[in-house]
């Protein structure tokens, strides 16, 4: 997997304990164009607070291409901003 | 079980904490392994290096160091702005991990931590410490373990980064004495000098001299670091240390200051903030310091001067710094400007004298105004006509609020 980092505009839920999970996100692709992705499965969800900073890590699984693809997602709490982490 | 101190320094702080935030933002380069450093603006050729990488200290880059000097000496320097929010937050975190270990802690400065702690076995929690801020917040620490504070503090300056020293009272002759006398706390550059002048090279030798000979030459100061060179230190971890000794501002200069007129700019401009500061505090200070630093020869000076009575003017401030920076300044180019007010009290009472300026409770509700206007509408809102087409901002110098700089006291 590669690190992109690439912010994302997310729809996401958070549940009555506070829990955040993804569903799905939008954004400009390299041709340009608005891809819309789903995200079918969380398989891990981990936290980190490396320098004092905390984010979300998700590990996910989405149909990217027409092929199923697992990769990771962060969220950090400072900004409320979505990333795609790692693909 | 016996009582321990313990001293966790994070290894150049701004820079791995900078490191580690940007590796979380998928920087692909980790500044901790090239040559880097954080400090000032590059594009405007101001400011100092504040943290370097070990690659960049290689190359000769000094802490403190003026930005063009450093890019003299290592022109391929990868240079970041600080970012204070960031520090402070890693400053808190660092602390907050500290603080399961032992309720007795004491933030030092911002990348310090003293800890007291009674156990069996101090090296193992020093390793439990170490590991636990690696793996959570991602950068490594020095952590010192003796007896005393001072012991503490020289055992996590002995060999960087990421390890554990021990600095026992019996370890002292092998450990410290045969480093040379300035790696000893509060020995700084006017002291090294006057101490290597009487033959005092290393710590060793200063513990063995004689300490009525040290009070003679440096007075307190003298028996003081007597007493640090031989291990001896009975100061108390202080739960909360966050009480203000001091407040400065400083600036580096855009051009060289050779110009009496825009020297007093200069000054004025720091006594500005450092006044809004010592009244946002409602505070009022007894001492006055200035200092300047050379462009071209390097080094500089300061002075200070007690007042007859506590102020919170700048007006006041302002004619007593321009009178020491007059008495010490000799007409060389400047890059540097310094104003600090210390011996700080409360302004709620306060000693009046015969010798007060006229009017005085009207110019504090003025200034109290004054820095109204300025919380509210900028810092640009009101300013004094002597700024006018000088190209100097009206105040100037700024730290992030409840920043806790290193202190000389233990």
């Amino acid at each position: 997997m590669k690190i992109l980092m690439k912010s994302v505009d997310m729809i996401c839920v958070s549940n009555k304990d506070g829990k955040i999970s993804p569903i799905k996100y939008k954004f400009v692709g390299k041709d340009e164009q608005i891809h819309i992705v789903k995200i079918n499965r969380i398989l891990e969800r981990n936290e980190e607070r490396l320098a004092g900073n905390r984010m979300y890590i998700y590990k996910v699984m989405s149909i990217i291409n027409n092929s199923q693809r697992v990769y990771e997602m962060k969220y950090e709490l400072a900004t409320c901003k979505w990333y795609i982490y790692k693909m | 079980m016996k009582k321990y101190i313990f001293h966790i320094d994070a290894n150049s702080a701004y820079l791995s904490w900078q490191a580690v935030y940007d590796l979380q933002h998928g920087n692909a380069i980790d500044l901790r392994n090239i040559s880097a450093a954080i400090g000032g603006d590059k594009s405007k050729r101001k400011g100092i290096i504040l943290a370097k990488s070990l690659k960049a200290k290689q190359a000769g880059v000094k802490t403190g160091q003026p930005l063009f000097e450093a890019l003299k000496v290592c022109p391929e320097l990868t240079i970041v702005s600080p970012n204070y929010q960031l520090y402070m937050k890693c400053s808190d975190e660092m602390t907050a991990i500290i603080q399961t270990f032992s309720k007795k802690v004491e933030r030092f400065s911002v990348d310090e931590c003293f800890m007291e702690l009674s156990c069996e076995n101090p090296i193992v929690i020093a390793y439990q410490i170490k590991e636990y801020i690696h793996k959570t917040l991602g950068f490594t620490v020095n952590i010192g373990i003796s007896t005393n504070k001072l012991l503490a503090k020289m055992g996590s300056e002995l060999e960087k980064p990421d390890k554990i020293h021990t600095m026992f009272k019996e370890e002292i002759m092998e450990k410290m004495w045969p480093l040379p006398v300035n790696e000893l706390f509060m020995v700084g550059r006017a002291t090294y000098k006057k101490l290597t002048k009487y033959g005092i090279n290393t710590i060793g030798q200063l513990a063995n001299s004689d300490i009525d000979f040290l009070n003679q030459i440096m007075k307190s100061h003298g028996r003081l670091i007597w007493h640090y060179a031989n291990g001896l230190d009975s100061s108390p971890v202080k739960k909360d240390n966050r009480k203000i000794k001091g407040i400065g501002n400083s600036t580096t200069t855009p051009f060289d200051v050779d110009d009496i007129r825009y020297a007093s700019l200069f000054i004025l401009s720091l006594t500005e903030m450092v006044a809004i500061r010592l009244r946002a505090n409602n505070m009022m200070c007894h001492v006055v310091h200035v200092s300047y630093h050379r462009a071209s020869k390097g080094g500089g000076q300061g002075r200070q001067r007690k007042l007859i009575t506590p102020t919170d003017q700048t007006n006041t401030i302002y004619q007593t710094a321009l009178e020491l920076f007059k008495e010490i300044w000799d007409e060389g180019p400047v890059r540097h400007f310094g104003v600090r007010v210390t011996m700080l009290n409360t302004a709620n009472i306060y000693q009046r004298s015969i010798f007060d300026e006229k009017n005085l409770e009207k110019k504090r509700r003025l200034n109290q105004n004054i820095d109204l206007l300025r919380v509210k509408y900028g810092s640009q809102t009101i300013k004094r006509a002597s700024f006018i087409a000088s190209g100097i901002n009206n105040v100037n110098g700024g730290v992030h609020d409840n920043y806790p700089m290193m202190t000389s006291l233990l």
